[in-house]
């Protein structure tokens, strides 16, 4: 007769979502781009992806221990992998393994953990990882392979294999081997040739460039766009960061290139390039260090881009995504103070 | 993740959710009378207006729609015998609120013998304030949710705003999954809501009324427009809005049917509408031409527990135990849910009498609950953001009512509109982090509405400090002038001389005085 019953406050029943899945349908959007990579690029990307995720992993549990947190909800959440994954995809498929080391020890230890875990960082942690590898070693991230379209046209460069792959990522490499196998990234030579005042039709008439962005690299770029459309899809990300991301940075880059194509890029190689497309929809698009408003994503996303453009333009990085994000990561909070939304009921020119 | 079906023609609000509505089972069969329990608990609420306070005592014998309490006050409302019957007591119980808070209840043995209270004949009301009366009398509240005497929103217009009411919104879109007393009822009985409906516009001086009912119910819209078409009654339209939750929210539904925002802080009437819920205007129907108070209600009894969920006609009171059984309550209740399952209470136990609002009555099994995870960090995923029909920041709202480990910044959430948060839920059930965000909100708002009622008493007192320190002050002021005056006047020296020889002649004179005694 006198049954008592559960009281916990409403909502009573269950919304089948959870970080965890968020943080699966990222990695899972990941997927396409990542296969594409391995086919232009060979299972280097694979072999850093182990290396990444594994000290990922053991910065999370040492932190997690070391700041009372409890291994349970934390270290299943997949935010880790996430992490990993996107350096991953920024970094070179044949740098030394302790690029991934380091990358991920300031991913996790710092930008995520020491800012006070899972929600609290300020810093995307991927591209904190990013931006200290690119300034600590700056010659082990202009070293990358050439695309496999590449390899087929012409004789000279050999593909490596996998053996060679993993004496080269764990054992170093010797200089007379790095002519032999490496290629520039495309924004990489741009920013040699430009420095050997070569023009810009110059370098970019090098096969090295495909279509718009550089070869194998046009083609990751849209397997990531599928990847976003995906997340859009699963309403894990809106529309807001990709399209101003996008579209600031065409608009943008125009004008320059409009000025003077010898020195600066077109716009569409701007975007398939490079970092453009993962910023759009997978790093820019992270809410933890991102605007929350729709007007606030608008402009952080344009952000991103402008000076992203600027970078790439007048800086001494090849690429710009990195620094770019973490500029607006610093704003994002001041954004967020200047566009709160107005609530039902008190929108401006309203009734009184 | 969080579907929104477009709908042309009308407004929208932002946000919202769909939910699965689990309505069917407990819709399709007829409304089936819960008959009469050992016994009935009459809860005298004070719903945002002033309790009724009892005019019976322990050991009364009460005739059915006998009033049982009435109001000293015009807000107040009257409650009436469900039955005849003893009263055996009048205490504190737990009633069907939030937390189950207890009030002062009327409880009430029934005799069986179901004797009426014979009542003199009333005439048909002549004009709107007899009809708000009548209204009142019969002890009808807002049959929604919220309570809200049923007169008040009539009376508020002419006595202070005003009139501009013209557009009654008769609210049949029950949003929530699994309540489906209010189809029913528009079902059973559509000529008795249109009547009643009539009498409301008359109240409200309003030009129109619309019915508003969900997209979702069939033939409910047929019904209700053939009575209107053969009644010839054209002030009066039929709208179906889209299933999105909370549409059946005042603030949205109104978004959705008028393209209007009521300004934040304000009642409908700003945009001018009144708004009622379905069940209301039936209970007007019944008050004003069947003469009979509101005594008894329709009940949804489902959720996943229930082998025959259905709805009962109830009457106010009735025990959930009774109609549990009534509806072969299975034994493995996880939780038992007063209203809807994203807005409704859970309750400790089965001995708690239904209310004039209790629409819903939910008993819900262990797998059908939402289990309790530890809610990880905020993510700022901003799904909350997407769904929240008021338009906040509900993360934002978070972060500062949890102060992050900082101190609690509940003036920023205040900053952030935490008080046009309608509780609705729909946050909490979308976050991935299993936040249970609306509780924040209510922890933030009673608080801030604590620390202003306190405030505003410090102000008081610091006023009355103040006014006393000028008073003070004025008395000093006005002394010190005094004695300069008599300074002044000392130092001309005639006066000085005679000022100075009274006095020592008054000392002179005491001195003497006490001597001589
Ligand atoms: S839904 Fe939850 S995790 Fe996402 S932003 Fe809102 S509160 Fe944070
Ligand atoms: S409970 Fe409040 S904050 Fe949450 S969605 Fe509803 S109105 Fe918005």
């Amino acid at each position: 007769m006198n049954k008592t019953f559960n009281t916990t406050s409403a909502p009573h029943i269950p919304s089948r979502i959870s970080v965890q899945k968020v943080m699966l349908w990222v990695c899972l959007a990941l997927l396409p781009a990542i296969l594409a990579h391995v086919f232009y690029f060979g299972l280097g990307i694979v072999l850093q992806m182990i290396l990444a995720t594994t000290s990922a992993y053991l910065f999370e549990w040492w932190c997690l221990k070391w700041r009372k947190q409890p291994l349970k909800p934390f270290i299943t959440d997949l935010s880790a992998l996430v992490t990993a994954w996107l350096f991953v995809l920024c970094i070179s498929p044949i740098a030394p393994w302790y690029v991934s080391v380091v990358g991920m020890f300031f991913a996790i230890v710092v930008a995520k953990h020491l800012y006070g875990g899972l929600g609290n960082n300020i810093f995307n942690p991927a591209m904190v990882g990013f931006a200290v590898i690119l300034i600590a070693f700056p010659q082990s991230m202009s070293l990358w392979l050439p695309p496999s379209e590449l390899i087929g046209l012409s004789q000279t460069v050999e593909p490596l294999s996998f053996s060679e792959l993993l004496n080269w990522i764990f054992s170093g490499h010797q200089q007379t081997q790095v002519d032999a196998v490496t290629a520039a990234t495309p924004l990489a030579a741009i920013q040699t040739g430009l420095q050997q005042n070569y023009s810009l039709s110059e370098i970019t008439a090098q096969t090295i460039f495909g279509d718009f962005g550089g070869m194998g690299w046009e083609w990751i770029a849209n397997w990531l766009f599928i990847g976003g459309l995906v997340l859009l899809y699963k309403r894990i990300i809106t529309w807001h960061v990709p399209v101003a991301l996008l579209v600031t940075t065409l608009v943008f880059s125009t004008p320059f290139y409009l000025f003077n194509n010898d020195v600066f890029m077109s716009p569409l190689q701007h975007i398939f390039s490079g970092g453009i497309m993962l910023a759009a929809f997978f790093i820019a698009t992270d809410p933890t260090s991102g605007c929350s408003s729709n007007r606030g994503k608008l402009i952080f996303a344009a952000g991103v881009a402008i000076l992203t453009v600027l970078i790439r333009n007048f800086g001494s990085f090849p690429d710009g995504v990195a620094f770019a994000i973490l500029l607006m990561n610093m704003s994002a909070p001041l954004i967020d103070r200047l566009t709160i939304p107005a609530p039902y009921g008190k929108k401006p020119g309203a009734l009184p | 993740m969080v579907n929104r079906p477009t709908n042309q023609s009308q407004s929208h609000f932002h946000g919202g959710l769909v939910l699965r509505h689990h309505k069917k089972s407990s819709c399709d069969p007829a409304v089936k009378s819960a008959g009469i329990p050992n016994k009935l608990m009459i809860a005298l609420k004070a719903n945002r207006g002033v309790a009724a306070e009892p005019v019976v005592k322990i050991g009364d014998h009460v005739l059915k729609g006998q009033v049982i309490a009435g109001p000293d006050h015009p807000f107040g409302t009257f409650a009436h015998a469900p039955t005849s019957g003893i009263v055996t007591a009048i205490d504190e119980q737990p009633t069907a609120g939030s937390d189950a808070s207890e009030a002062l209840t009327i409880t009430i043995k029934p005799d069986g013998q179901e004797q009426w209270l014979g009542t003199e004949h009333k005439c048909l009301p002549e004009n709107r304030f007899e009809i708000i009366e009548q209204i009142r009398q019969a002890g009808i509240i807002g049959m929604g949710g919220a309570g809200f005497p049923a007169h008040i929103k009539y009376q508020q217009d002419t006595a202070t705003i005003q009139h501009n009411a013209t557009t009654l919104i008769i609210n049949g879109a029950e949003c929530e999954p699994y309540i489906s007393c209010d189809e029913r009822l528009m079902l059973d009985h559509p000529v008795e809501i249109i009547k009643g409906t009539q009498w409301l516009i008359k109240a409200a001086e309003a030009q129109q009324a619309i019915i508003a009912i969900e997209d979702n119910i069939g033939g409910v819209k047929k019904q209700l427009d053939e009575q209107l078409k053969q009644q010839q009654i054209h002030n009066i339209t039929v709208v179906k809005v889209p299933t999105i939750y909370p549409t059946g929210g005042e603030k949205q539904l109104i978004k959705v049917l008028t393209g209007q925002e009521v300004p934040s802080g304000q009642t409908p009437l700003a945009v001018g509408v009144v708004m009622q819920n379905v069940a209301t205007a039936k209970a007007v129907y019944d008050a004003i031409e069947l003469q009979r108070p509101l005594i008894d209600r329709v009940v949804t009894v489902t959720g996943d527990s229930i082998k025959q969920p259905r709805n009962y006609l109830a009457l106010i009171g009735t025990p959930f135990a009774h109609l549990l059984r009534l509806a072969d309550c299975q034994d493995d209740v996880d939780k038992l849910v007063v209203g809807g399952p994203m807005m409704g209470y859970a309750m400790p136990h089965e001995q708690i009498g239904i209310e004039k609002t209790t629409n819903c009555l939910l008993a819900l099994p262990k797998d059908c609950t939402k289990p309790e995870i530890k809610a990880m960090p905020c993510i700022r995923c901003g799904d909350c953001v997407k769904v929240c029909p008021q338009e906040l920041l509900p993360q934002q709202l978070l972060w500062y009512i949890n102060g992050n480990g900082q101190a609690n910044d509940l003036e920023k959430a205040r900053e952030h509109h935490v008080f046009d948060c309608i509780e609705c839920g729909a946050c909490s059930w979308v976050c991935p982090s299993h936040i249970n965000l609306v509780d924040f909100y209510r922890f933030a708002k009673s608080e801030l509405t604590y620390l202003d009622h306190k405030r505003a008493k410090a102000d008081q007192a610091r006023l009355r400090h103040e006014n006393r320190e000028a008073r003070m002050e004025r008395i000093k002021a006005e002394r010190q002038a005094k004695r300069r005056q008599k300074t002044a006047q000392l130092a001309d020296k005639d006066s000085a001389k005679k000022e100075i020889s009274a006095v020592l002649q008054r000392i002179k004179q005491q001195t003497q005085e006490t001597a001589d005694e």
